[in-house]
């Protein structure tokens, strides 16, 4: 009896050792699809340029490149073609390629450019000290710890959520999270109107505009809350109700803003239109 | 004694000499601005002068050619003028009266040329370009008192900072600004435009501040134990609305209401957010839910964004007779990627319903539509703004075009007429 639980445990113990480092590494339980972000995306994308469906960036954010993908190995490989990557076709992928969780995620970390196609040396698919991301390496920006992205819609950039970041830390770092969303809505209230540059880039360099750029602090590093205030702005939200302009009443100096017809005030700041 | 003396001089004269070396670095940098500045101050001059002559010259021609041309030059010098005006400091009061001003001019080119309507053009342009003579004219007047600062920074300041009124640029302010009320006056469309974001249409009876609340408490059960404060806006707001702020426990955030209706204009809830357990088809089943506790039943789902914290998830009003999704209702909530809770609402334009007006829909072969590398791969109906303020219904087409890599193309036509209002290119 002894014996035989002996024999037992080895074979388990050889089968644990035994299964492929693919499997090991395979992705988490939950269903994704266009929208979703994060490491389950980033393990999608790396297995399918593995099997060379994908071609283009490694950046964790499932978009249309991905979706396109995933539904061309569905299609190859006689799943259902519905563009989600759900427990089966998770299963097909991570039974047909290879992933080095390990070195995708250090080269996403590093910043370097690089793709992950299969029967390639990993040492040949990489471009170190290359600040533009991965392959395509057509958007810069933020990343979080993991090397992903952060999402906007489409009709913003990763450089427009940077600059906001920053202007917003420059200007509201010591704001309620609610002012910061209003100074982010009211740079993006400002491209909507014929009345300031059609550029994010434009409005916040426009000379005496914010006192962060006259002052130097829109250089600050900002923080996850600065960026978040510019996601929710960016997605529609302000608490500005429709303002183009905010100021201080105790520290502002022009006559001029206080003949601006005011909304509310948020914190230190007067919104107005 | 002696030694000291002497280490107190030497730290004299080096103090003295960096200070020095320093003040000579700034002015060297004011002076390297100011050049700048006065090279966009002549550029816009300049580009000024040519702008009036391409207007003026439009009026010249019959031939449709030639028109085109002088149009696209009226386009692009109104937004070089734009371009340089908007690196100047010359106020922000002068700034956007120029912005505004100049973007109308190169909007109206673009549009005739688009249209074709040269008589409207025609009718119009030979005041604007007298007014943008005189405009020329005063102009460069205020740009020579400019160039009498002797290249000093603080002077040009202290001119565009109110801080020492000068009448430099007060004429231009004066004409442009009468210019612009009486050369483009707003258009039906965008006073119908303007009434909408002013919420001139609600007519619902006015609630309290009590209500108020008790809606907030209703809408949003989660934070009815709350603390509440609860602000008015301003009276010059072009609407009402309470401003309520809360705070319980860890969540800390605001709800804005119409006073007329107590409707929803927008919520924000700030917690920190556990790591994620819901997937995104439990994310996406939980805001259809909040958006029937919300009372926006007409709507249907669009599209989902993950981020760090929470995803953002929109829905658009269906239209009730064609099916068409209407991207102007929209309707965006905020929902927290740890319990699915609902950390924001944004109803603002939900609120504002569009008026649509009865239009057809002409079908398109996409076949001779499109190039033969490009593969229609989705096409829906919406409604969206046409640029001119108008709710337009048409096809929203998810397009595929094939090459080293594949690249996918999000294209909004018109159903009716079929121009193309909107191309995006999608990643």
């Amino acid at each position: 009896m002894r014996l035989v639980s002996i024999l037992f445990a080895l074979i388990l113990g050889i089968s644990i050792i035994a299964i492929p480092q693919n499997d090991a590494n395979a992705f988490s339980d939950q269903q994704i699809t266009r929208g979703a972000y994060g490491d389950d995306v980033i393990e999608l994308q790396a297995r399918l340029q593995y099997l060379s469906f994908y071609k283009s960036k490694i950046d964790g954010k499932f978009g249309y490149n991905t979706y396109w993908a995933l539904r061309n190995f569905q299609e190859k490989y006689g799943l259902p073609v519905d563009g989600i990557a759900g427990t089966k076709t998770k299963k097909a992928l991570a039974g047909n390629s290879d992933y080095d969780e390990k070195w995708v995620k250090a080269q996403l970390n590093a910043g370097n450019q690089f793709t992950y196609y299969g029967g390639k040396p990993l040492d040949q698919q990489v471009k170190k000290g290359t600040s533009g991301g991965n392959s395509s390496g057509n958007s810069s920006g933020s990343t979080n710890n993991n090397g992903t992205q952060t999402q906007v819609p489409p009709k913003y950039t990763e450089r427009d959520l940077q600059l906001m970041a920053n202007a917003v830390y420059g200007e509201a770092r010591g704001e309620p999270y609610e002012g910061q969303v209003a100074v982010a809505a009211v740079i993006l209230n400002r491209l909507e109107s014929p009345e300031f540059p059609n550029t994010i880039s434009g409005i916040i360099f426009q000379p005496l505009a914010f006192t962060a750029v006259a002052d130097g602090q829109i250089w600050l590093e900002p923080n996850e809350r600065a960026k978040e205030a510019v996601i929710d702005a960016m997605n529609g939200w302000d608490p500005s109700e429709n303002a183009l302009y905010y100021f201080n009443p105790k520290t502002a100096t022009s006559k001029w803003i206080w003949s601006r017809p005011q909304i509310k005030q948020i914190g230190e700041h007067i919104f107005c239109s | 004694m002696k030694t000291w003396l002497v280490v107190l001089t030497i730290a004299v004269i080096g103090l003295g000499a960096y200070s020095i070396d320093l003040h000579g670095d700034k002015e060297d940098l004011q002076r390297t601005v100011l050049a700048q500045y006065t090279d966009n101050l002549t550029d816009a001059s300049e580009k000024l002068s040519h702008l009036q002559r391409a207007v003026s010259q439009s009026l010249l021609f019959q031939d449709e050619q030639a028109i085109h041309s002088e149009l696209d030059s009226v386009w692009r010098l109104s937004s070089e003028v734009r371009s340089s005006i908007a690196t100047i400091p010359i106020g922000q009061e002068l700034s956007n009266e120029w912005m505004n001003y100049l973007g109308r001019l190169g909007d109206e080119a673009k549009r005739t040329a688009k249209t074709g309507d040269y008589e409207a053009w025609r009718e119009k342009m030979p005041q604007i370009s007298t007014n943008l003579q005189s405009l020329s004219d005063d102009w460069t007047a205020a740009t020579v008192d400019f160039y009498k600062n002797d290249g000093k920074m603080d002077v040009w300041l202290q001119q565009v900072d109110n801080k020492n009124p000068n009448a430099t640029f007060d004429n231009v302010k004066d004409t442009l600004k009468g210019y612009g009320e009486k050369d483009f006056p707003l258009t039906l469309s965008e006073s119908d435009w303007q009434k909408k974001i002013e919420l001139k249409a609600l007519q619902d009876a006015v609630i309290t501040e009590k209500e108020a609340i008790e809606k907030v408490k209703y809408l949003f059960p989660v934070i009815k134990d709350a603390t509440f404060t609860v602000t008015k806006s301003n009276d010059t707001a072009p609407y009402p609305f309470y401003h309520i702020q809360f705070h319980q426990g860890i969540r800390l955030g605001y709800v804005d209401l119409t006073e007329k209706g107590g409707h929803l204009l927008s919520y924000l809830v700030e917690r920190p957010v556990d790591e994620a357990k819901l997937s995104q088809e439990e994310v996406i089943k939980k805001a259809q839910e909040y958006t029937k506790k919300l009372g926006m039943k007409d709507v249907a789902y669009v599209e989902s964004r993950e981020n760090h914290q929470a995803w953002h998830v929109t829905f658009a009003r269906v239209h009730p007779g064609d099916n068409a999704l209407i991207y102007a209702d929209g309707v965006q909530l905020k929902v927290a990627k740890d319990s699915g809770e609902l950390l924001g609402a944004n109803a603002m334009e939900y609120i504002q319903e569009e008026k649509i007006k009865p239009q057809t829909a002409k079908p398109i072969d996409w076949k001779t539509f499109f190039q033969d590398d490009v593969q229609v791969q989705e096409v829906k109906n919406i409604y969206t703004d046409n640029g001119q303020f108008e709710q337009r219904l048409c096809y929203e087409v998810i397009a595929l075009r094939d090459g080293d890599s594949q690249e996918t193309f999000r294209i909004v036509i018109d159903a009716e007429n079929h121009n193309v209002l909107k191309v995006e290119y999608l990643t």
